[in-house]
């Protein structure tokens, strides 16, 4: 079949890719607060009713599997919710002997994940609740399993999540027992099978044991004490007579998480397995 | 074809007015199986791009320009719904688009399988661009560049075969039969 020779190319097409480009660029490599508020912009604007309708299929999806999960979820919590009121009272009065305050609680917002189709998705998540449901910038994200990630920027319907698998993404930890705390990042260069987690600044004369489970520490503010971050699986690399750094495999998989709560408010992660003596 | 449907005394007008509205309507298809069907469909890693395919077929039948500049407004939207590396989205795509619109001009690929590489082909290097400009090295590139990648370009590929034996008409792209 025979073309037009002007179809093949032309300034106009060639100006137009240039500018293309060059705005691509400007973003790429611009403040990311420019890129911030052009995607928060877009996000509240064109996408509003694209996102309607992928988080209409994505409960749609989840739903049945919700349904029976949530039925026995709901057995189990029936038999041990009857010895509750027992374990209030006592906890009670306990801790009015030992002048200690009433336990913080955690208060949250459930939320779908809305999974993209670039190969970053993983690394930022979007969620279906937003600013309109009481979502901030900062707030932790988790999973039933463990920590998802941090909220980056909120709009009114939809909030983005950085995960730990983001390079710039940092918690403070400790072992369960509380003996060592540390720095959890990415691991770099990344795994080949899995992307993994290290626990960094861990000294040198204190070792950990392959199995160990990693907490948040609460250190900083953002994320509460406790929440389960992963499984130490061997050391990574050390600095001789100075510190260890260990690879943690993480609990959670955020390019598979389907349904997370972002914590609205919160002062421990409320797991049977945080040591009281942690906070050091 | 669909001439025949609008012959008539403004003719041509009609026929392209008609064409558009009926490619318009398949793109809108796209963009709605994108969002309401695909997450119905399972791991968002092997399920088809709707999206991407909607973009090459715009490439396919527009000049180069017009196709970078719908691979940038469709690379801003992904931008900002995984602002990983925010640009890095638009970029790919704007390069994608652009190097599919004249490809297709070029190479003359009037055959359903080449077009279906053309998808596919697309979709893994709108992949190897968004890794590399978002930073992602090592063996975690070559992992989503030989696994993943060329899983959703399949996928992807897959379904634009059936878009495209289904909608040719609509779509305005001639085929070898």
């Amino acid at each position: 079949m025979a073309r037009q020779p002007a179809r093949l190319h032309s300034a106009r097409d060639t100006v137009l890719l240039l500018v293309c480009l060059t705005l691509s660029l400007t973003a790429l490599l611009g403040p990311r607060e420019w890129g911030d508020a052009v995607g928060a912009g877009l996000r509240r604007t064109v996408a509003v009713p694209l996102l309607w309708l992928q988080e209409r299929a994505e409960e749609s999806r989840t739903s049945q599997a919700r349904f029976r999960a949530l039925a026995s979820a709901r057995d189990s919590v029936a038999v041990l919710a009857q010895g509750v009121p027992m374990l209030h009272t006592e906890n009670d009065r306990l801790r009015a002997l030992l002048g200690l305050g009433r336990r913080m609680t955690a208060r949250y917002v459930p939320a779908e994940v809305l999974h993209q189709a670039l190969p970053t998705d993983g690394r930022t998540l979007l969620l279906s609740a937003g600013g309109n449901d009481g979502v901030l910038p900062l707030q932790p994200v988790v999973a039933p399993e463990g920590l998802v990630g941090v909220t980056r920027s909120v709009g009114p319907h939809a909030a983005v999540v950085m995960t730990w698998t983001h390079p710039e993404f940092r918690v403070s930890a400790f072992t369960q027992g509380g003996e060592t705390f540390g720095i959890v990042a990415p691991s770099v260069p990344e795994s080949a099978r899995e992307p993994l987690l290290e626990l960094r600044g861990v000294p040198y004369r204190d070792s950990v044991p392959d199995g160990t489970v990693v907490l948040s520490s609460g250190v900083g503010g953002v994320f509460p004490k406790g929440i389960p971050i992963g499984t130490v699986i061997g050391v990574a690399r050390e600095a001789t007579g100075w510190e260890r750094v260990y690879q943690v495999r993480p609990t959670v998989n955020p390019g598979t998480v389907s349904h997370v709560l972002v914590l609205t408010q919160s002062s421990t992660w409320p797991a049977d397995s945080v040591p009281d003596d942690a906070d050091r | 074809m669909a001439g025949g449907l609008c012959a008539g005394r403004r003719g041509p007008v009609t026929v392209e007015r008609a064409n558009r509205i009926r490619a318009a309507a398949v793109l809108a298809l796209l963009v709605a199986l994108h969002f309401a069907v695909r997450p119905r469909l399972g791991s968002p890693r092997l399920t088809p791009d709707f999206l991407m395919l909607a973009l090459i077929l715009v490439a396919i039948r527009s000049r180069p320009g017009a196709a970078a500049v719908a691979g940038f407004l469709v690379g801003l939207l992904g931008d900002a719904m995984t602002p990983a590396r925010f640009g890095a989205a638009a970029l790919a795509h704007t390069l994608v688009a652009y190097v599919a619109a004249w490809g297709r001009a070029v190479f003359f690929a009037d055959n359903l399988l080449v077009n279906a590489g053309l998808i596919g082909v697309g979709v893994w290097l709108r992949d190897l661009l968004v890794l590399v400009v978002s930073g992602t090295g090592g063996r975690g590139l070559l992992l989503e560049l030989g696994v993943w990648s060329p899983l959703l370009a399949l996928s992807t590929a897959l379904a634009g075969v059936v878009v495209l034996a289904i909608f040719r008409n609509w779509l305005d792209i001639r085929l070898e039969e």
